[in-house]
């Protein structure tokens, strides 16, 4: 008898622990809810359960005690995913003390309290990757983050989610004597060409290629280019122009890689190329003519309609802020993408579940659908509209940000 | 006599010829009446399935009751949106370079700098922008004068609505000054020029008082700013920070000037100061700005149109052509759309007021009777960023058609050859 009194009140002990972590249940009623993956649904309902999509559709009973979030005649649509977003670090993105580091990774660098990641969110976007800089020929391991949490680990969604290469000069432009300071050799030994660029891509490669053979990974750089060739890590290359974007798929088809091309401003020269090998594309910053002197001298070429065309030719294509915090919003850069000629719906899976396949985070996020995770934007109207504004983002579940 | 009259036949049939060939050559057609499905008149209320009944190259009428004359040429626009084409009030853009190294050079003006093939102005008239006010850059302190523009046409002489407007004052101190000494120069420039106008007077006074003729004239150099404190120019006063807001309304009210603001971002902390000096205001292209709010850490969205619209500050959209989205008028007044600011009052934003702020609502702005005939013809509503300017008329001649702008066509469709050769190896 005893024993029972004991076991009861443990259970109710234990019963008043678990019960309201239960009872979390969250209904978001919306005029159209755009889901990507499938056909819009008007006037439906969206459940949610401890921070994940349990139901969705039109008719779903709202359970007693779930708070309703009752978005009116407003526009709802999966949380944005910007595949190429500018860093929530403090201090430098680029190590300047090698140029080939792929052991690094942005993950040890990342500040919660980030103010871009306070303004990112505003403006519906819920997942991003960050990257370390472009200084690097081989810059490190880039993650998917979500804008919450108060220490780097909740907000990581994927670690080493892709290694960081810059074909473009970027990766050259270290190579000179700092302003008013003692010029040192440490300054001198980047590569200062293409050529050079290549062949240490190609050595760093043709290594780990050797290593792999024998087995024997004691260099935890050989490692992680090791892991890029088994297909464990994708690789994000940063090629602008037409020539380099060549460049990159001569290496890939060297040594096998898969490529993920970033930037990509003349892609829309070799989109039947880029389509033939299934070689997806995350686009942006977005110009209308080269805008600095730095990029004239470089002569890439501008065409407006580069992702109408890339998507047009069957090219994966996501559209991106390109680490430029003061750039345009990933949902603007939709908009103009359809002004200039994309299909609309391209360009909304273009910020949504396609930068989501593309960096391997799709099981978790990028369109609604039961199971994934509840990261919602709440729209006053039709996304691509200009006069159309961000109501609400939530993020797990959580309302993070709502207008006044 | 047989020969001669031949001559003349032919000479008559030549001239007839070469008149004929003229008038095809400029087909400027007197009477012309726009049939629109839609009429942004901006004067008043919008008019579907309207006509504008143009003449000479100004508009007669307007509206849905309009008879069109039986010789108007009629201009089938069902499925247009017709308004008034942009006026942007203030840019420094189409300039080789736009600031002078010198910081008190008021007598230099644009009209000598403007460049006629500057992209800036073909994207103007692409982007429906039809008037600008082209003033010096923002680093220097006397500036220099401004020149209004219709981004049409190959020589400035043939681009010119009027010269010699608006003079743009900075008070951003230039580099490696402070806006201490920025301040001082302004004054010691201003009491050098008043004791020259002083000395100026006693001398005409003398020679009148000796009945002698004075024939001396006002330093070519110092004239545009008498012509400032004669109100014959407006001063265009660039205020960089919100501090120096209350210097501009200092020197307005001390030298009696027509002021127009032109402000940078920083300067909507100064809107009390500014709503209640009532001076028109030229916001910048940057329409919000993020702020850390110390009491909660939040990073905030301050959008600026509507906090000057809500303080009941008239005022006119920058634009910057290097910037998605900021690069268009008609953004900018979406922009101001989106967070609340009314309809119509930001539709004003980039025609009507930006003309009046630099003094040619006479003839621009709106569709009303009596003033140009420079629409711009949309594929849709202009706030909407599916919409395209078509067609661009120009006082009554029509200057720009999209199906016939081949760089747009060539920055939007995709290259000849998609398909390069492979590699062969």
């Amino acid at each position: 008898m005893r024993n029972c009194i004991i076991l009861l009140t443990f259970l109710l002990f234990v019963l008043a622990f678990v019960a309201p972590g239960r009872a979390e249940i969250i209904a978001v009623k919306a005029g159209r809810i755009l889901t990507i993956s499938g056909e819009p649904v008007e006037n439906g309902v969206i459940l949610i359960e401890d921070g994940k999509i349990a139901e969705i559709g039109v008719g779903i009973e709202i359970p007693e005690g779930a708070a309703v979030i009752d978005a009116g005649k407003s526009v709802v649509m999966p949380g944005l995913v910007d595949a190429s977003a500018a860093a929530p670090v403090r201090g430098d993105l680029n190590e300047q003390s090698n140029e080939i580091t792929p052991t690094l990774r942005i993950s040890d660098a990342l500040d919660p309290q980030s103010k871009a990641l306070k303004r990112i969110v505003q403006t519906g976007v819920t997942t991003l990757f960050v990257s370390p800089g472009r200084r690097n020929v081989i810059g490190g391991l880039g993650v998917v983050v979500k804008p919450t949490g108060k220490i780097p680990q909740q907000m990581i969604l994927k670690d080493e989610a892709a290694l960081r290469v810059v074909m473009d000069l970027d990766s050259t432009q270290g190579n000179r004597i700092p302003r008013y300071q003692v010029p040192t050799d440490f300054y001198y030994r980047r590569p200062g060409t293409r050529m050079a660029i290549i062949w240490m891509l190609r050595k760093s490669f043709f290594d780990a290629q050797q290593q792999k053979d024998s087995e024997q990974t004691e260099d935890p750089n050989l490692a992680v280019l090791s892991a890029v060739l088994k297909d464990e890590i994708p690789i994000h290359v940063n090629a602008r122009r037409a020539i380099v974007i060549r460049a990159a798929l001569k290496v890939a088809d060297e040594y096998g890689l898969k490529l993920i091309l970033q930037e990509c401003t003349e892609g829309y020269k070799v989109a039947g190329q880029l389509a033939e090998r299934k070689i997806p594309v995350v686009l942006g910053p977005f110009y209308y003519y080269p805008g600095s002197m730095g990029q004239y001298r470089e002569g890439r070429k501008v065409n407006w309609n580069n992702a109408g065309i890339l998507s047009k030719a069957g090219v994966k294509v996501a559209l991106a802020s390109g680490e430029q915090a003061g750039a345009i919003d990933i949902l603007t850069a939709a908009i103009f993408a359809v002004r200039h000629g994309m299909d609309r719906d391209e360009a909304l899976k273009a910020i949504t579940i396609t930068p989501a396949e593309i960096l391997g985070v799709a099981d978790r996020v990028g369109s609604l659908e039961k199971g994934k995770d509840a990261d919602i934007v709440v729209l006053s109207g039709d996304p691509l509209n200009v006069t159309t504004r961000v109501e609400k983002v939530i993020l797990n579940g959580k309302t993070v940000y709502k207008i006044d | 006599m047989k020969s001669r009259s031949h001559i003349t036949f032919i000479s008559i049939l030549l001239t007839a010829c070469v008149l004929n060939a003229l008038a095809h050559a400029a087909p400027v057609r007197r009477k012309l009446a726009v049939k629109a499905g839609r009429i942004i008149t901006i004067a008043g209320k919008d008019v579907k399935n309207g006509v504008i009944l143009i003449k000479d190259g100004v508009i007669k009428a307007v509206g849905k009751e309009v008879e069109i004359p039986w010789d108007a040429f009629v201009i089938e626009a069902k499925d247009r949106v017709v308004m008034p084409g942009f006026v942007l009030a203030h840019t420094s853009s189409g300039l080789d370079r736009a600031n002078e190294n010198m910081p008190e050079v008021p007598f230099i003006s644009t009209f000598d700098s403007i460049d006629p093939i500057s992209t800036f102005f073909e994207d103007s008239l692409r982007d429906g922008v039809v008037t600008m006010l082209v003033l010096p850059g923002n680093n220097t302190l006397l500036g220099g004068t401004g020149t209004i523009v219709k981004p049409y046409g190959r020589t400035v002489e043939a681009m010119l609505i009027k010269r010699y407007t608006g003079l743009k004052i900075s008070l951003r101190p230039s580099q490696n000054t402070s806006r201490m000494g920025h301040m001082q120069r302004f004054r010691r420039y201003m009491s050098d020029l008043k004791d020259y106008l002083e000395d100026y007077e006693q001398k005409k006074a003398d020679a009148e008082e000796e009945k002698k003729p004075f024939d001396e004239e006002i330093d070519v150099t110092k004239q545009p700013m008498v012509d400032l404190l004669n109100k014959r120019l407006t001063a265009f006063v660039y205020c960089d920070r919100a501090a120096d807001v209350s210097k501009a309304i200092e020197i307005k009210n001390t030298h009696k000037l027509d002021t127009v603001l032109v402000l940078g971002p920083d300067c909507y902390k100064a809107v009390g100061l500014i709503a209640r000096s009532k001076l028109p205001v030229i916001l910048d292209s940057q329409l919000v700005v993020w702020e850390t709010n110390e009491q909660t850490n939040e990073e905030e969205m301050k959008i600026i149109p509507m906090i000057f619209h809500k303080a009941g500050v008239k005022f006119a959209f920058q634009i910057d052509t290097s910037q998605y989205g900021r690069r268009y008028l008609w953004y900018q007044a979406a922009t101001a759309v989106k967070y609340g600011m009314k309809r119509q009052e930001a539709l004003k934003s980039i025609t009507l007021y930006p003309a009046q702020f630099i003094g040619v609502d006479d003839r621009l702005g709106s569709i009303e009777a009596g003033k140009e005939a420079t629409l711009i013809f949309l594929t849709g509503d202009p706030l909407d960023a599916q919409s395209w300017v078509d067609q661009v008329m120009v006082a009554g001649e029509i200057v720009y058609e999209r199906a016939k702008d081949e760089r747009l066509k060539k920055l939007l469709e995709p290259p000849l050859i998609m398909q390069e050769p492979k590699d062969t190896d």
